[in-house]
């Protein structure tokens, strides 16, 4: 068995990963990342799209551009990575956190006194959205398919059917547009796109992909291979309107259904798990409720930006930091709640005696214009913030002085209105 | 005239708008960085698009190459690039930024690797 002893382990190397053992070798620690796949990088290897790094350089990068320069950098401060190696449980043993991982090498334990899980997020499969009939070949996940054309050149058929209207979805249809698929449609159950309104403009509008709102898939036909679907037309409850049956003849039908963090590895050590988020819940520098076990990126909620994923990760080695040096908490944490028109907020309390301002993310369950982000205590207002529009399909970044935080013991509710 | 534009140069989506009066631009509204204001003003003189797509790699992990343009090109050579890099097959070792097509389907913009790709053992 290999040991390998660190200050800091960095499980997953996705760009969040990369970020958090970047900012720890610079603040002094030695730190290790642990990467299941064949290279670093995460899922911006595959997403060779432009549109990544606007926030911190300024620039729009495709997600391989992105991840080089964090690559890059690790490279320089000298961090080990450990690729082809897989996570497969952590415990406190003796006052440590012990992670076992396999890799063709074998069994390896890495021995810390912090870690950092940034395993992203999976997709949603079909089987969770309870569509009928058979599971002939030519079922995929969208995320499978941007894989399969964009790093081997493959194409999952000539008539393709989409099911999900959100980022995901646009962005690979663009793609097999583009690569030479001859029919293409999207269906989802919404009135119009779930995703961020430049994809439906520069992936769906800018081609004429067809599309069609208020359509979900009922069953998949075929035996052996995909020999359609029948769509079926849905109410505003997304109940299906009998008689509005259609088969769709295809031989591919790619699912975009949703992205879930993959924390069952830390619910299994006994981390608590948001409902909202289905991600562990975390405190204001992003420290799961396991002291020392932090956690970033996608796998805290799905983020539009990977430059809010990688703020994340930059804070968190912070927090590792505080861990380390054995700082002060509060003795009561104080609650950060999200109001009636969030649909979901992390970091979820304020535990540290002091720090940096809260830096809070928020996705709006709501569509307003000229909204305002509000922060109430028991009290009444504390702080608000104003934006030009607030929409579901847009993460919303809000930065909270502490003070403000700190003088409604009892806890705060973020808001828009 | 007023156009609204919606940028798609990050996922913030800024909804931008332009006012042009005999064919100049007059005002620009609503843009989040430079990066959209520039966006927005090309969008109503004459749209662009950066392209990004794959090209085939022999000798590398993978048998495709991400490859991007190294600047925006006009909407309506989208297909034209594309279909450019069909045929293209370059050869592990890449280097990010290394120059696969050089002035595409006559656009000006290079077409350029987005990632770097070392020779596997076979
Ligand atoms: C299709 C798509 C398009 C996007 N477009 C944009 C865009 O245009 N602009 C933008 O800014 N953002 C975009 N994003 C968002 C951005 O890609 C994400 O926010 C970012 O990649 C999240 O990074 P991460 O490191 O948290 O997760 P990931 O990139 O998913 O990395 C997680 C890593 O952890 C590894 N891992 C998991 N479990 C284990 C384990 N047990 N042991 C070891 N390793 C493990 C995985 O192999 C993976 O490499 C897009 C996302 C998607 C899906
Ligand atoms: S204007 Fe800037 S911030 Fe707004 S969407 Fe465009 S690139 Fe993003």
């Amino acid at each position: 068995m290999i040991e390998v002893g660190k200050d800091v382990v960095v499980v997953g190397g996705g760009p969040s990963g990369l970020a958090a053992a970047v900012r720890l070798a610079e603040l002094g620690y030695s730190a290790a990342v642990v990467e299941s796949g064949d290279e670093l990088g995460g899922i911006l290897i595959q997403c060779i799209h432009d549109g990544f790094g606007t926030k911190l350089f300024g620039k729009a990068l495709s997600g391989p551009e992105f991840a080089s320069s964090f690559i890059e950098r690790l490279g320089e401060l000298g961090v080990e990575a450990w690729t082809r190696t897989h996570v497969v449980r952590v415990r406190l043993e003796g006052g440590s956190w012990v992670l076992t991982a396999v890799s063709p090498r074998g069994v390896l334990r890495f021995k810390s006194r912090a870690v950092v899980y940034a395993t992203g997020c999976r997709e949603r499969t079909p089987f969770e959205i309870r569509v009928g009939g058979t599971r002939p070949a030519g079922v995929y996940t969208a995320g499978l398919v941007q894989r399969l054309v964009n790093l081997y050149g493959v194409l999952p058929g000539r008539r393709v059917l989409i099911v999900g209207g959100g980022d995901v979805g646009m962005i690979v249809a663009r793609h097999l547009h583009l690569e030479g698929v001859e029919e293409l449609l999207v269906v989802f159950p919404e009135p119009w796109f779930a995703g961020l309104p430049r994809n439906v403009q520069q992936c769906i509008l800018d081609f004429g992909i067809p599309f069609r709102p208020r359509t979900i898939v009922k069953e998949i036909v075929g035996k052996e291979r995909v020999e359609g679907a029948v769509l079926v037309r849905v109410d505003e409850k997304w109940q299906p309107i009998k008689g509005t049956e259609e088969f769709y003849p295809c031989d591919a039908v790619v699912f975009s259904v949703g992205l879930v963090p993959n924390a069952s590895q830390l619910e299994e050590l006994g981390a608590e798990i948001d409902p909202r988020t289905r991600g562990p819940v975390v405190n204001e520098y992003f420290e799961t409720s396991l002291r020392g076990v932090f956690a970033v990126g996608n796998l805290l909620t799905p983020f539009d930006y990977v430059d809010d994923a990688v703020e994340t990760a930059f804070i968190a080695a912070e927090g590792v930091s505080k861990h380390l040096s054995g700082e002060a908490r509060r003795d009561k944490p104080i609650p950060l709640r999200p109001g009636p028109n969030v649909r979901l907020l992390v970091p979820h309390r304020v535990e540290w005696a002091s720090g940096r301002d809260v830096t809070l993310f928020l996705r709006p369950s709501v569509e307003r214009e000229n909204p305002r982000i509000s922060v109430r205590s028991s009290g009444g207002e504390l702080y608000h913030t104003r934006r030009r529009y607030a929409r579901p399909s847009l993460m919303e970044r809000v930065e909270l002085p502490r003070g403000l935080v700190e003088s409604s013991p009892e806890g705060v509710v973020v808001d828009v209105e | 005239m007023l156009s609204d534009v919606v940028c798609v140069r990050c996922p913030r989506s800024c909804l931008i708008r332009v006012a042009v009066e005999e064919g100049s631009v007059k005002s620009v509204e609503g843009y989040g960085c430079r990066l959209g204001f520039e966006y927005a003003v090309e969008e109503v003189t004459n749209p662009k698009r950066t392209v990004c797509s794959t090209v085939r790699v022999v000798g590398g992990r993978y048998p495709r190459l991400p490859v991007r343009t190294s600047e925006p090109v006009p909407k309506s050579k989208i297909r034209e690039v594309v279909e450019a890099l069909r045929g293209v097959t370059v050869k592990a070792p890449v280097r990010r930024g290394e120059v696969i097509v050089r002035n595409v389907a006559g656009t000006g913009a290079d077409v350029v690797a987005e990632m770097d790709v070392e020779p596997e053992a076979a």
